[in-house]
C-alpha cells in the first residue's frame, strides 16, 4: 500500500464513522435534566434510573440569564430545570412553569421548613429547593490580626489591596445592605443610597471585583480576605489549612436552586418522580456530601457525616441563619439596583 | 561579520510565549492539588478521574463528529462558493460574496439566537444534526476565503490543456483542478474544524439534550463542579495525540525522494 493509498483510506474510513448519527435508546423513556455540570451524584440518578427503567439525559448551562435566553426563543426537550431561585421566579413569571402536583411528591415533607419560610415559593407550588449554599467571607488566619466575623472587615485598611469582592450587584450591594441592617432585597431607594456608599467605601480598599481567581488567589495567598461562594471556599479551603470561611454575623445571602418543571414537557409523571427522588432523605444526604453543598432536607440532615452536619458554614448556628436569606427577583425593580451599581462601578 | 542574534531571540521568545502556558497545564495535570498556584506533588489522579467520567469522553465524542462532519460539508460547499465567485462575475454574485463574509464578522451570540429561533420555528428538534449545520454555516466563510485566496493565481490554462487532450469536464476537475486546489481546501478544513471544535455560544444556542460538547461541558463544569483538573488531564492528552497525527501527516506528506 502506498503513501496516498493509506492517506485516503484512512481519511475515508475515519469520515464514515465520525459522521454524527442519531441513535434513539430504543422505547426506553428518557428524562432530561437541564442542569448545572456536576450537580447530580452518579448514585442518585443510577438509582432513579433503576426504580423507572429509564434515562437520565443531562444538558449543562453555565447561568441563568444563558438558560433563560434559550428557553424563552422556544427550545424545548427539558423536563426537570435547576435555575436559581431567583431565575425560577422570571420562568414562572413568564408563566413557563408547571404546576407541582403535591400527590405526587409524598417526600416533600422532608423539606426544612425554616429554609422554606424565606424562600419565595414558599409552598412550593411551582418549584422544589434543591442545594443550597451561603455567600461568605474567608481569611487567611497567618496574614488577618485579630478578625470579627462581620462584614466590617472589608473596611480594614490595612488589608487594603489583598481583598477581593465579587463582580456581582446582588451580592455586593446586597452585603452591604445586611451590613447596615437591612433586608438583602430591600428596594427602598433611601437604604440603597446608604448601601451604595457603604460599597463605594469597600471598593476603596480591594483589589478587584472578582468572580473565579479568588479561590485560587486566596488559596496561593495572593489575597487575605474574599467573598465568594461557601461551595467554592470550602472546596479551596481543602487545599489550604489557613483559610477561614464565616458568614458574616449581620447575615448574608444563602442562594438556592431549585428543582422545577417546564411547562411543555413531554414527562410529567416521570419529572415529578424524580424531584420526589432528590427528596428521599437517604438520597439527598448521599447527593449533598457528594456535591458539597447543603440540600434543605430536614430528614437528610440526620444521615449526613458528623463532619459534614458539624460545618458551622453551611449549617450556621439559628441566630445567623435566621439572618440569612435567598436573593429573590427584583422585577421591575432592577433599574433602581443597576443605576446604584453603575455608581459603585464607575466611582474612584 | 557575526550573523546577527535577533532571529535567534525572536525565534525562542515566540516559542517560550507559545508553548510555557501549555508546559504550564500538562504540567499540572499531574498535580495533586486543585489548584494551579499550588503544587501539592505528582499524581496520576486527574487522569484516573477523567476515566470514570463517560459524559465528559461523551462531549469530547460529540465535539469531535461535529467537528469532521462540519468541516467535511464545510469543504465542499466552501469550494464551490469559492468557485462561483472566482469564475462568474456579476450583480449577483456581489450579493452573494457580501453573504459569504457576513458570517465572518457577524457576532457569535446574534448567530447562535437566530439559528435557534429558526430551528424552533421550522420544529426541528435540537440534537447533533442541528450543531453541525449551525458550525457549517460559519465554517463554509473561512474555507471559501482561503480557498479563493488559492484560485486567486491558479491557472486555468492548465484545464483548458486537459480539456483539449480529450479529459471530459469532471476528469479534468478530478485531476487536474481538485489535486492542485488540495492544499488550500484542505487548509480551510483545518481551519474549520478548529473553529467548530472550540465554539462556544453558538454550540449553546443551538444544542439538545444530551448533545453538550466538550467546550459546553467545561463552561458548566467552571461554576459547581470539583473535578475541573479532569480538563487539564484531558487537554495534555489531546495535546499529545495533535502533535502525533501532525508528526505523522508530516511524515506522510514528506515529498518522496527521487531514486534514480
Amino acid at each position: 500500500m502506498n503513501r496516498r493509498h493509506f492517506i485516503t483510506t484512512s481519511a475515508a474510513a475515519l469520515a464514515a464513522t465520525s459522521l454524527p448519527s442519531c441513535n434513539s435508546s430504543g422505547k426506553k423513556k428518557t428524562l432530561t435534566v437541564f442542569t448545572w455540570a456536576d450537580y447530580l451524584s452518579e448514585n442518585a440518578t443510577a438509582g432513579f434510573e433503576k426504580a423507572n427503567d429509564c434515562t437520565v439525559v443531562i444538558d449543562t448551562f453555565d447561568s441563568n440569564e444563558a438558560m433563560l435566553a434559550k428557553l424563552e426563543s422556544g427550545a424545548t426537550g427539558y423536563d426537570i430545570l435547576v435555575p436559581s431561585s431567583y431565575a425560577v421566579q422570571a420562568l414562572n413569571r413568564k408563566s413557563m412553569l408547571m404546576p407541582l402536583d403535591h400527590s405526587k411528591l409524598p417526600n416533600l415533607k422532608n423539606v426544612d421548613a425554616s429554609y422554606l419560610a424565606k424562600a419565595a415559593d414558599t409552598k412550593m407550588e411551582f418549584s422544589v429547593p434543591y442545594m443550597m449554599a451561603p455567600t461568605c467571607l474567608c481569611y487567611l488566619e497567618s496574614k488577618v490580626s485579630n478578625p470579627v466575623e462581620s462584614w466590617s472587615m472589608l473596611d480594614r485598611t490595612d488589608l487594603k489591596g489583598r481583598v477581593t469582592l465579587l463582580d456581582d450587584m446582588r451580592e455586593v450591594l446586597g452585603a452591604a445592605l445586611k451590613f447596615l441592617g437591612h433586608s438583602l432585597n430591600s428596594t427602598d431607594p433611601a437604604q440603597l443610597a446608604a448601601a451604595r456608599d457603604v460599597a463605594i467605601g469597600w471598593k476603596k480598599n480591594i483589589a478587584k471585583f472578582e468572580n473565579e481567581q479568588y479561590k485560587t488567589g486566596i488559596a496561593s495567598g495572593e489575597f487575605f480576605l474574599v467573598q465568594g461562594y461557601a461551595g467554592d471556599l470550602l472546596q479551596a479551603s481543602e487545599e489550604n489549612e489557613d483559610m477561614r470561611i464565616f458568614i458574616p454575623q449581620e447575615g448574608s445571602a444563602f442562594s438556592c436552586d431549585d428543582l422545577c418543571i417546564p411547562k411543555n414537557t413531554t414527562q410529567p409523571d416521570l419529572a415529578h418522580a424524580f424531584i420526589d427522588h432528590l427528596t428521599a432523605s437517604e438520597v439527598a444526604a448521599e447527593n449533598m456530601a457528594w456535591i458539597g453543598y447543603r440540600a434543605p432536607n430536614s430528614a437528610a440532615y440526620a444521615q449526613l457525616s458528623e463532619d459534614f452536619r458539624g460545618s458551622p458554614v453551611l449549617f450556621p448556628p439559628d441566630g445567623i441563619f435566621s439572618k440569612c436569606e435567598p436573593i429573590a427577583d427584583l422585577g421591575d425593580k432592577l433599574p433602581l439596583w443597576t443605576s446604584e451599581w453603575d455608581k459603585v462601578k464607575t466611582a474612584v | 561579520m557575526k550573523p546577527s542574534r535577533v532571529p535567534f531571540v525572536t525565534l525562542v521568545i515566540v516559542l517560550v510565549f507559545l508553548y510555557l502556558p501549555i508546559a504550564f497545564l500538562v504540567m499540572n495535570s499531574c498535580n495533586t492539588s486543585r489548584f494551579a498556584s499550588k503544587w501539592g506533588g505528582f499524581s496520576l489522579r486527574w487522569y484516573e478521574r477523567l476515566f470514570e467520567r463517560q459524559d465528559i469522553i461523551a462531549a469530547l465524542g460529540n465535539s469531535l463528529k461535529i467537528a469532521t462532519a462540519a468541516s467535511i460539508i464545510s469543504m465542499v460547499l466552501g469550494t464551490a462558493a469559492a468557485f462561483a465567485l472566482e469564475r462568474h462575475r456579476s450583480r449577483l454574485q456581489d450579493a452573494h460574496r457580501l453573504l459569504i463574509t457576513v458570517p465572518l464578522v457577524l457576532p457569535d451570540i446574534l448567530m447562535g439566537m437566530s439559528l435557534l429561533l429558526l430551528f424552533v420555528s421550522l420544529g426541528v428538534s435540537l440534537n447533533l444534526i442541528t450543531i453541525t449545520v449551525a458550525h457549517v454555516t460559519f465554517c463554509l466563510s473561512y474555507v471559501a476565503l482561503v480557498v479563493q485566496a488559492r484560485l486567486q493565481d491558479f491557472d486555468f490554462n492548465t484545464v483548458e490543456a486537459a480539456r483539449d487532450l480529450g479529459a471530459t469536464k469532471l476528469q479534468a476537475f478530478v485531476k487536474v483542478t481538485l489535486p492542485l486546489l488540495a492544499p488550500g481546501i484542505l487548509a480551510g478544513g483545518l481551519l474549520a474544524f478548529t473553529l467548530s471544535i472550540d465554539d462556544y455560544v453558538i454550540t449553546y444556542f443551538v444544542k439538545g439534550p444530551g448533545s453538550d460538547t466538550l467546550p459546553t461541558l467545561v463552561y458548566s463544569m467552571i461554576k459547581k463542579s470539583k473535578d475541573l483538573p479532569v480538563i487539564n488531564a484531558l487537554s495534555s492528552l489531546m495535546l499529545a495525540a495533535t502533535f502525533i497525527v501532525v508528526a505523522v501527516s508530516q511524515r506522510l506528506t514528506r515529498p518522496t525522494p527521487i531514486r534514480d
